[in-house]
């Protein structure tokens, strides 16, 4: 089986997921990983969806378009590759990464994600997810920025920390790191 | 002795538990397989009967040593566990995120009382009721919902926190 991503954006009415799933299965997808969520009054998909081997790409984004037409979605339908099943995960079972959580939190103002993605790419930290809230409008505003991040083996977090705390500062935002272990039970 | 922990989405992980009618042999036998095959899992701190395939109410869990934990009983196996109502004391709720062996590729954020009276019949046959705080309450909450079907996936706090998990052995 063949993985293509699927994306479309919209304005927000109830049925847009209907349709665009509908059109997947008739062509025998399987959605095999999925984000969809309001972004600024517009609906947005992001998905990867096992197909048929052979499934011509260009045909399915064709018939997906002109289904969700209607609707008023830009959909863009591309090839990727398969799926890691490890999810990272090494032959020994070791861990790859630890996972941890960054939040920040201050006045609104440009640049905040750019600076702290930077220093955290710096550190060869992988941002796992990423989400954004603007809370109230004008120079009241604030801004909220949350982010799942894996640190790579021997980083030191205490050492991130420190320096998430200095540009922080600089920003005039407050920056907490902090561990994501999951405990199994 | 260690049996397999079965995984999403088999049936019995979804149904209700019956309760067990009498601590014999049977259900001795339940419990030692309980134990055994929670400790041979480095990193689990807890296992309900169903997740062995016995649809029966019945669980163990051992939060020795663990930094997370305040109080801790040891090593705890209840039959026909159930919460004790303790009006204006359960009302703090902490979010923390939990992986369960029986759903083997994710984790995902749960809030859960911060503390919780449980009460059910030990080893010994006799009714234990256990009073507990931080990881071992929601160690005992994780295990409750399994007697009724419930996996954490029921209880995140929003879809968005559930997350892929890298690796547990």
């Amino acid at each position: 089986m063949a993985h293509v991503a699927v994306t479309a954006i919209g304005a927000d009415r109830p049925g847009i997921v209907a349709r665009v799933s509908g059109v997947l299965v008739d062509h025998g997808g399987n959605l095999e990983d999925s984000a969809m969520t309001i972004l600024g009054g517009h609906f947005a998909i992001m998905l990867v969806v096992e197909v048929p081997d052979g499934q011509d790409v260009g045909q399915l984004e064709s018939v997906l378009a002109a289904e969700v037409a209607p609707l008023g979605l830009t959909v863009a339908v591309r090839p990727v590759s398969e799926p890691d099943p490890g999810g990272g995960e090494v032959a020994d079972g070791s861990e790859t990464g630890r996972s941890w959580s960054v939040s920040v939190h201050g006045a609104d103002r440009p640049g905040i994600v750019h600076r702290v993605t930077r220093l955290l790419a710096g550190h060869q930290a992988n941002i796992v997810d990423l989400s954004t809230r603007k809370v109230g409008a004008g120079d009241g505003s604030a801004y909220v920025l949350l982010l799942d991040v894996s640190l790579a083996p021997g980083t030191d977090a205490d050492e991130l920390g420190r320096e998430l705390a200095g540009l922080a500062a600089d920003l005039g935002v407050d920056v907490h790191l902090r561990p994501d272990d999951a405990d199994v039970f | 002795m260690i049996r397999p922990v079965l995984r999403l989405p088999h049936p019995v992980l979804a149904r209700p538990c019956e309760e067990v009618n009498d601590i014999d042999e049977t259900a001795r036998s339940l419990a030692r397989d309980l134990l055994d095959t929670m400790r041979s899992s480095a990193h689990s701190v807890g296992i309900a009967a169903p997740q062995l395939g016995v649809s029966l109410r019945a669980f163990c869990l051992d939060v020795s040593g663990h930094r997370k934990a305040r109080s801790c009983h040891g090593e705890i196996v209840l039959f026909n566990p159930v919460l004790v109502a303790s009006p204006g004391r359960d009302r703090e709720r902490e979010v923390g995120r939990e992986g369960c062996m029986s759903v083997p590729d994710l984790t995902g954020d749960v809030a859960r009382a911060a503390s919780v009276v449980v009460r059910g019949v030990g080893l010994d046959g006799e009714e234990r009721e256990l009073d507990c705080d931080a990881f071992e309450a929601r160690a005992v909450q994780h295990e409750l919902d399994h007697l009724e079907g419930l996996l954490f996936l029921d209880r995140v706090v929003s879809p968005e926190r559930i997350f892929s998990r890298r690796v547990y052995r």
